[in-house]
């Protein structure tokens, strides 16, 4: 090769170096166009939108900008023209479209998730039957720890389109109990003293009111529905501690919980013994029934 | 028993027993009350004890910092007039420690008064509040200190109806209560602006003078704030 020929080449050469290097510079140029305004757009929005949504907006703003400029800037320097792109691309995201579709179909469902929010981080919730505290919710996927201690990854598409049951999205919530008494106790004061019990426990609310009243005359007692409201963060514990103090202070005031009992008629007198205690003799018949 | 003490030191007074003694170089902090025993191991030799009211909605856990108090019966105020009425609040009592620097540091909390919580306005966006019943008074209460307090409450009614007050509730962070020796005294004012929405806030000066500042939880906490009202948008 003399020098002639690389004379000849040099300027073939030089354009496509330009061409490189302007590609880089708006590559380099667009993030960091896209970095500086998410950080600042993060500043000025930080007080306004919550951390989910910001997060998901700063993303769609810092990739929407540089996808802007490769579409604008780039593609005209490479002599690329997008229409085309388009044909070769429909067919590629057909093929894609198909081969992706539950994982954008999770996405989408991420994207109405934090929308829409149901859940939030920190939520207990019930989810396609894993009960438990939602630990993360991502683009693709939502993370339970189970009451158990299990790590559960529900995909969003799931938990988007099944029922969703947040035991803490109110601020308060009730629990019920249903306490058996005798029939010959007196079903007024056991009222009474359940009542003194509740308005002595603190995280009982007095609003909503609770509700104690004869629910049901049943086969061996006479049953006391027992409604409690109480804040949902204190729910749980209250509910596993109530019953026996109630119980017992039942109990304390001669109120009992009945056993299970069934009279029996026999048609005809019955032939019984009674047998001494002290000889096992029978000493007398008599007739029962 | 609001007051400043110097280790080692003991009070006894109804059924409250509160002792700080020096044990091997180090101070013991210890609190009885209704047969329930607080032991603390203080590592500082030169600390000075704190003992005052603090915001009433610590005990038994602070679910809230909202205080609500139940009028017994109920109270009308004519349209735009401006009353006064007073209320009693319960007391909950804390004891600071500090350092040399004077940095307080809240090391107990006790009451000695019942505690009971409730709901203000719906399920969904309502208030959880510690809740207090209290009569209606046109003057100053005189309470037991050590049990309750006396709220001076100012009401103010913007609007061109008679208004019908059933209840109130405080923010308890933008409270500011001042004591003396057998005084406890907070002051709030009511803006009733419609029927089912009024506005709370404090006052920041004492009743009297020679009354002293409680220590608030909030300064103790650093916790920030942007404002002392608050605002009852479900209903009076």
């Amino acid at each position: 090769m003399n020098v002639t020929d690389i004379m000849v080449w040099i300027p073939a050469l030089s354009d496509t170096i330009l061409k490189g290097a302007g590609v880089i510079f708006i590559l380099i140029a667009s993030v960091v166009v896209g970095k500086g305004l998410t950080i600042y757009l993060r500043r000025y929005f930080k007080d306004r939108v919550d951390k989910d949504h910001l997060n998901i907006l700063m993303k769609v703003i810092y990739y929407g900008i540089i996808t802007l400029a490769v579409l604008v800037f780039i593609f005209p320097i490479l002599d690329i023209e997008a229409s085309s792109l388009l044909v070769a691309g429909g067919v590629v995201g057909i093929v894609i479209g198909f081969a992706s579709q539950s994982i954008v179909g999770n996405f989408i469902s991420g994207l109405f998730l934090m929308t829409e929010r149901p859940i939030t981080i920190g939520d207990q919730v019930n989810i396609s039957d894993n009960a438990g505290y939602v630990e993360d919710i991502n683009m693709i996927s939502t993370v339970i720890r189970t009451y158990d201690g299990l790590y559960v990854r529900v995909p969003n598409e799931i938990v988007f389109t099944t029922n969703i049951t947040n035991y803490v999205a109110n601020m308060v919530r009730r629990f019920d109990y249903v306490v058996g008494i005798r029939y010959e106790d007196d079903a007024e004061r056991a009222i009474d003293i359940i009542q003194e019990i509740l308005d002595r426990e603190p995280f009982v609310l007095r609003n909503p009111p609770a509700g104690i009243f004869v629910d049901k005359l049943g086969d061996n007692s006479v049953n006391i529905l027992v409604r409690i409201w109480a804040p949902v963060s204190e729910w749980y514990e209250l509910k596993t501690r109530m019953l026996w103090i109630i119980k017992k202070a039942l109990g304390e005031n001669g109120i009992e919980i009945p056993f299970p009992q069934r009279t029996v008629w026999f048609a005809s007198e019955l032939q019984t013994k009674r047998i001494s205690p002290a000889e096992n003799e029978p000493i007398e018949n008599e007739g029962t029934n | 028993m609001f007051d400043r003490y110097t280790p080692p030191f003991t009070i006894e007074t109804e059924n409250i027993s509160i002792s700080v003694e020096e044990e091997n170089g180090n101070l013991v902090y210890r609190r009885d009350l209704n047969g329930d025993r607080i032991e603390k191991i203080i590592l500082h030799k030169y600390g000075e004890f704190l003992i005052n009211p603090i915001e009433p909605v610590n005990i038994p856990r602070a679910l809230s910092s909202f205080l609500l108090i139940d009028f017994r019966r109920p109270a009308m105020v004519a349209p735009d007039d401006r009353q006064t009425i007073h209320l009693k609040f319960p007391v909950e009592i804390g004891i600071f420690v500090s350092g040399r620097e004077s940095d307080h540091e809240l090391i107990d909390i006790f009451t000695l008064t019942g505690s009971k919580f409730t709901l203000y306005g719906n399920p969904t966006r309502g208030l959880i509040c510690k809740y207090w019943q209290s009569d209606v008074h046109s003057s100053y209460t005189h309470p037991d200190i050590l049990h309750e307090g006396d709220l001076e409450l100012e009401i103010i009614n913007d609007t061109n109806n008679w208004m019908e007050l059933t209840q109130a509730v405080f923010n308890a962070y933008g409270m500011k209560m001042y004591y003396g020796s057998d005084r406890l005294s907070m002051k709030a004012q009511m803006r009733i602006i419609s029927k089912s929405l009024a506005e709370i806030d404090f006052m920041t000066f004492p009743l009297a003078p020679g009354f002293l500042r409680s220590m608030e939880l909030y300064t103790s906490r650093k916790i920030l704030l942007s404002s002392t009202k608050s605002i009852m948008e479900f209903g009076l």
